[in-house]
């Protein structure tokens, strides 16, 4: 029956029909080849740190054989994971988390404030404030760098947690993002709550806040990603191993005379996966800011 | 209850005292993980046979210790200990970071330095001694038994004897051809040109050819780095790459004894012998470096410890030195990883460099071809500039242009600094 409604079919409808099954075949083709090519370094990097053998790791690099391992192995993980000694990687990572949450925390509600203001606020010469806040963004951090570890070393912040985070909690960027989010909030909002009698800082925090988690979500994760990463500031601002983040300690295997593939990929692994949970939790609300700020323009 | 509080608040503030009376000693250094560990053991040693002193560590990754080093001096926060990486003494002594360190150490380890220790850490100016170090370095060529047998090349026995320019370039090419090898030969260009690597292992090609990165009396590099000597030597290494004979950078450093062996030879740092040799037995041989001219030449040089004129307890700083020198632990750790003698004991101490070891010819080098790199405080611009030149050379840019672009770029440094006084009198 079917067969016969199909034979029945104009033949350009027909011809249509295969082109778009066709056209479809290869989006799905071309999504799988994209994904892959994102894929396959994360992969790359799990299969090494299962390897034992730092050689071989580079051995296999050039082939496929960076994709399989034989004999899988937890021994680099054992070696990375420790909490004390001369090389405590286990408690570097703990720093790391430690510097992110703190930074990101207080990121997230110092930029927020700053935002609000700057949409809101009765401050005088907002728009003035909002130009220098985007003319700074422009700076780049490197232009700024050795200014800026005088100046911490002769506030006697040097080799500290404080040092690594409270230099990072502003930023022109995040303030900027909270304040294009606010600033497209409905003016009644604003005006209703404020006939209630609510504080500026009541609104802020008891309305414009809560709505206000694609925007928190998306700094969080771009804050966090830039935290995580930092290297040449953690670099130069800190001595010992106190407060030395995970990311100054993976260095320590590109010695000299010698890589050591195999314990740079575990830790590497280990570093990995704290931002790749940070992201899996809030990329529900980093999608739509995105998608949002796509459909205003 | 109050007296109780009263007696622990003053027992704290009594050792809070006596913590506070330790003298703190900062020791800036880099280092893989078996370094690392070693240090830190090496100070909890210090620290136990001198308990009025603290050994704060102070670790920096090796490719950004440069950047943690201006950060310190920038920030006024020189440690009072720090490694330094031998060709920079001359710039860090001529900016007044360093001082000199004999009269800060046991005399008997002053006696104990070989002559290539003694000038990697001497400044020509005053001819005193900044820097000393347990080890040095140099860079050997190491071959494939199985390969040099199958082309009937012949095994050189001593310095004297090395390939000859001729001789070399017709093994690279019969080796091109064998079976088995995928390259003739292993420059190590995968260390990339963020480290030492080029200056340090190529520019004794250079020197041995006939020329150098810069004139070491005029403290000119225009007519020395771009001379006929320089470009004919970069035009023929430049010939191997494009011949495809030199494993490639992102090939990594480990062709050579890789599964297959697919590099025969190997123009390696003698740290690559220990990891070569375990894994190829008695498949390696050690030669020295050919001769590219009239005559022989081989690196030196490696990190070397000096005290900061910022040190506030430089004679305590000298004692930890010597300390860290003559530790036990810490030679064996050297000896585990090949590390190349700069000491007279330590070489007594290291069967592999002794006459009739495996790596006897790497320490005939030391006495008989070794060139210093520059030591001049333009160093940091020599080794940048021709670092430059040889990786646009690698990738097939013209061998003149590079080099003198490479060389007006060293004089333009040794201008702007008004040729570096007292060294622009040295001639």
């Amino acid at each position: 029956m079917s067969d016969l409604a199909i034979s029945t079919l104009p033949a350009e409808v027909t011809r249509k029909r295969s082109a778009i099954g066709s056209l479809r075949l290869i989006q799905t083709a071309s999504i799988l080849v994209i994904a892959l090519v994102i894929v396959s370094p994360l992969l790359m990097l799990i299969v090494a740190s299962l390897k034992d053998d730092r050689f071989q790791i580079l051995a296999d690099m050039g082939s496929f054989r960076a994709f399989w391992v034989p004999n899988p192995t937890l021994a680099n993980f054992a070696e990375v994971g420790n909490l004390s000694g001369e090389l405590a990687f286990g408690r570097y990572l703990l720093n790391s988390l430690f510097i992110l949450a703190a930074t990101v925390g207080a990121g997230l509600i110092v930029n927020s404030m700053a935002g609000f203001v700057l949409a809101w606020g009765s401050l005088r010469g907002r728009a003035l404030i909002l130009s220098l806040v985007i003319a700074l963004y422009v700076i780049p951090q490197e232009s700024i760098i050795m200014p800026l570890v005088i100046m911490v070393s002769r506030a006697g912040m040097t080799d500290t947690f404080a040092v690594q985070i409270v230099p990072w909690i502003a930023s022109p960027l995040y303030i900027f993002l909270f304040y294009q989010f606010f600033a497209q909030l409905p003016k009644e909002l604003f005006e209703a709550a404020e006939m209630d009698g609510a504080s500026v800082f009541r609104i802020y925090r008891s309305i414009f806040l809560p709505l206000s988690l694609p925007a928190l979500a998306t700094v969080s994760i771009l804050m966090g990603i830039e935290t995580w990463n930092q290297y040449l500031w953690p670099i130069l601002v800190t001595q010992t191993a106190y407060a030395r983040p995970i990311a100054v300690a993976i260095a320590t295997f590109f010695g000299q005379d010698s890589i050591y593939w195999d314990r740079a990929m575990a830790a590497s692994v280990l570093m990995m996966l704290p931002i790749l949970a940070l992201y899996l939790a809030f990329q529900r609300w980093f999608v739509s800011s995105f998608v949002g700020s796509a459909v205003k323009g | 209850m109050g007296n109780r509080l009263l007696s622990m608040l003053m027992a704290s503030a009594v050792l809070g005292g006596i913590a506070e009376a330790k003298t703190v000693i900062h020791v800036m250094h880099q280092g893989d993980p078996g370094w690392v560990s070693t240090y830190g053991e090496v100070a909890k040693r210090f620290e136990a046979a001198n308990p009025d002193v603290d050994i704060e560590l102070i670790y920096a990754p090796h490719d950004a210790y440069n950047e943690k080093f201006s950060a310190a001096v920038m920030s006024k926060q020189l440690p009072d200990v720090m490694e330094l990486d031998a060709p920079f003494l001359a710039n860090y002594v001529w900016s007044g970071y360093l001082q000199p360190i004999k009269p800060l150490i046991d005399q008997d380890i002053v006696g104990d330095m070989t002559a290539s220790n003694i000038a990697q850490g001497t400044y020509p100016v005053d001819k005193e001694l900044y820097a000393v170090g347990l080890t040095d370095s140099s860079v050997v060529l190491y071959g494939n038994r199985k390969y040099l047998e199958a082309i009937g090349a012949r095994i050189p026995k001593g310095v004297d004897d090395a390939w000859t320019r001729e001789e070399f370039e017709g093994y690279l090419q019969k080796l091109s051809k064998l079976e088995g090898v995928k390259w003739p030969i292993d420059t190590f260009r995968g260390y990339g040109i963020k480290t030492e690597w080029i200056t340090y292992a190529y520019g004794p090609i250079l020197q041995s050819a006939g020329c150098d990165l810069i004139d070491r009396k005029t403290w000119k590099s225009t007519g020395t780095l771009d001379s006929d000597a320089c470009v004919d030597a970069l035009t023929m290494m430049q010939k191997w790459v494009k011949n495809g004979w030199v494993v490639p950078q992102s090939s990594g450093t480990n062709q050579f004894f890789a599964e297959g062996h697919p590099a025969a030879l190997a123009l390696g740092g003698h740290w690559f012998y220990a990891e070569a040799a375990a894994s190829m037995k008695d498949d390696i041989v050690v030669m020295p470096l050919p001769k590219f001219g009239p005559k022989g030449a081989s690196p030196n040089g490696t990190w070397i410890w000096g005290i900061t004129t910022a040190s506030e307890h430089p004679d305590i700083a000298g004692k930890f030195v010597s300390f860290m020198l003559k530790d036990k632990q810490l030679r064996e750790h050297a000896k585990e990883t090949s590390g190349y003698p700069g000491l007279k004991s330590f070489a007594a101490d290291s069967p592999l460099y002794a006459a009739g070891g495996p790596m006897a010819v790497a320490f005939e080098q030391a006495s008989t071809t070794a060139v210093a790199r520059p030591p001049h405080p333009a160093y940091p611009t020599i080794t940048s500039a021709f670092m430059g030149a040889v990786d646009e050379i690698f990738n097939g840019g013209d061998v003149k242009a590079a080099l003198t672009a490479a060389a007006e770029k060293i004089d333009e440094d040794i201008e702007e600094n008004d040729g570096y006084p007292p060294f622009d009198e040295q001639q």
